[in-house]
């Protein structure tokens, strides 16, 4: 029972990473938590107050002319609309039995869902370009009238985060996610309720607060080098250079919901890891009994409630670790707004982990498209025969390359969160004293979280996983 | 940032850097012996033994003897071994790719085992 099960996770196609080497494991969490104390003692009250959160960027002449010209918005929609196209297209009428013949799986899982969010943390907000139903709303606005018809409740972004974590079940617990025909249906439905909301509740709204990955991206672009301002009409006003991951200590957005998105972020990039470990084997078999006798849905429960525990598990260490942060820091302060500013210190581990955990997917995986290329409808075509023998390149992805890329992300990471995290204390609890002693817990927090990443990315993994 | 930090900061990252080259070098394997290995495949199910293992830089020999027809396909490598029931079928090559390569019985895409090429 487990293997045949295993073939249905991660997306789609099998992994090759190899655990990391035990002694580079070693090596990269002793370097973590030695590196933890020496930032914090190093940097102990060098900025309090509204310094510590102000950073240095430049603006850009160039980004900010480009910013005003419609190409970017105009060629990223046009990519995105292709895309959408290519998945809805591909996946109801191209090959359903292999789904790595399938352009449609390739475009979502590799390029969409691992690529662009590495991409988005490594040059900005590459979502605000691409999204197909933004700019399909935006054609359509150019020729008919759209005028909200409902103003959208103040949900915060609540729905933006019960569509992230559905999404985040089609690609986890429902074992769907190598089906072609259902990631496109799922395309298409999405795109029906993203078109609708933005007609009826207006376009920025329902983006802002229902999209989930404009949420998510919004997020992920934080870490990003690149920053916009706009003026009140929203036209780009300037385009500046920053660097990265500076973006999160800027005006945090209060509120649980966008602690629990960010929280979930968290906790679905690492159950992607977890299931593909023994340790989950053993919680998926102890727990047979329940759900063996539920048929193809019992997979779906034990999968979807792995990953409810593990985000509520998350939660509460975390607001856990924030109250005795707030306890340290023996200041006066918001405590909601306190939080949000402080989960947005967590994102750089998020991102990295997501790096180091797809990157071979990525490097390898990816290339597997090429020869589809040749004929993406399964239909016997020979479009570009000269693609249909490539073989995947395994140039940067041996193991090795692998090991040393994934635990130098994984410590970059760790050192640009714990650093922020600081700087945001100084900010908040003002004095360097209280500041130094609130990072504590924070400290212990990412220690252990960078920890998990390390360890799931050292354990060895399980079939297709 | 002061002089006095950038100094430490830069002492913590050189001995990082050290300690893990000296690991690495103290680990490096040693590759380019000759590996065979000789598998059985029963009805299109089940693959003795499943996980085979070799080190970048082998020449791996893996021979096959099924009891069934049919293909099957080492992943990753992208080697068809054609079984023909009761005879052996075997291929040659040099492990230039480190990882976890799966082996599968290609027509019903059914996991037989996999070959581990570690650096």
């Amino acid at each position: 029972m487990i293997p045949s099960i295993g073939i249905l996770l991660h997306g789609f196609g099998q992994r090759y990473d190899l655990p990391i080497s035990r002694y580079l494991y070693f090596v990269a969490a002793g370097f973590v938590v030695v590196v933890s104390f020496v930032l914090v003692v190093v940097f102990a009250g060098e900025k309090v107050g509204e310094r510590a959160v102000q950073y240095p960027r430049r603006a850009s002449r160039w980004l900010t002319s480009l910013g005003r010209t419609p190409w970017p918005r105009g060629v990223g929609g046009v990519i995105g609309v292709l895309a959408l196209a290519t998945v809805i297209v591909t996946g109801f009428v191209g090959s359903q039995k292999h789904p790595e013949l399938n352009p449609a799986e390739y475009v979502v899982w590799i390029y969409f869902w691992a690529a662009t969010v590495i991409l988005s943390g490594l040059v900005g907000n590459l979502w605000y370009l691409l999204n197909p139903w933004a700019a399909i709303y935006d054609a359509a606005s150019r020729f008919i009238p759209l005028r909200p018809a409902f103003r959208l409740p103040a949900l915060g972004v609540w729905p933006a985060a019960a569509l992230y974590f559905s999404f985040a079940c089609l690609e986890l617990t429902s074992g769907m996610s190598n089906r072609p025909s259902i990631v496109a249906l799922a395309a298409l439905a999405y795109t029906c309720l993203t078109l609708a909301g933005m007609v009826l509740f207006g376009r920025d709204a329902w983006l802002e607060r229902c999209e989930a990955f404009t949420v998510l991206f919004g997020i992920v672009a934080r870490f990003g080098p690149v920053e916009a301002e706009r003026d009140e009409s929203g036209r780009i006003a300037a385009v500046y250079i920053r660097p990265w991951g500076v973006g999160l200590l800027k005006d945090p957005p209060v509120g649980w919901d966008r602690v629990l998105f960010i929280i979930l972020m968290l906790s679905t990039l690492a159950f992607d890891g977890v299931i593909a470990t023994p340790a989950w084997q053993d919680f998926d078999i102890a727990l047979e009994p329940i759900w063996l006798p539920m048929g193809s849905m019992g997979f779906f429960f034990i999968r979807t409630l792995g990953l409810v525990l593990l985000t509520v598990a998350f939660l509460l260490v975390f607001i856990a670790v924030m109250h005795a942060v707030l306890y340290f820091g023996s200041r006066k302060v918001d405590r909601k707004a306190t939080i949000s500013a402080f989960a947005l210190t967590l994102v750089p581990i998020a991102l990295v982990y997501n790096a180091a955990h797809n990157y071979s997917y990525v490097m390898v995986q990816s290339q597997g498209i090429i020869p589809v290329l040749n004929d993406p409808l399964a239909s016997g075509w020979h479009l570009l025969p000269s693609l249909a023998g490539y073989t995947p390149s395994f140039a940067l992805a041996q193991a090795s390359t692998v090991w040393y890329a994934q635990v130098v992300l994984i410590v970059l990471g760790h050192i640009i969160a714990v650093y922020l995290a600081h700087l945001r204390a100084g900010e908040r609890f003002r004095t360097m004293q209280r500041a130094l002693l609130s990072q504590y817990p924070m400290l212990i927090l990412m220690v252990a979280y960078t920890w998990i990443s390390l360890t799931i990315l050292a354990a060895p993994t399980t079939t297709g996983g | 940032m002061s002089r006095a930090r950038i100094a430490i900061v830069a002492t913590v990252v050189v001995a990082f850097v050290i300690v893990a080259g000296v690991l690495v070098y103290a680990n490096q394997s040693h590759g380019g012996q000759k590996v065979t290995i000789a598998v059985t495949v029963t009805k299109a199910s089940s693959m003795t033994p499943s996980d085979l293992t070799a080190h970048h830089g082998d020449i791996v020999t893996i021979s096959i003897k099924s009891d069934t027809d049919g293909e099957v396909h080492l992943h990753g490598y992208d080697i068809p071994f054609d079984c023909v029931a009761g005879q052996t079928v075997s291929h040659t090559f040099t492990a230039d790719k480190t990882g976890d390569f799966e082996i599968e019985w290609e027509s019903a895409s059914t996991h037989l085992g996999h070959l581990v090429v570690t650096p």
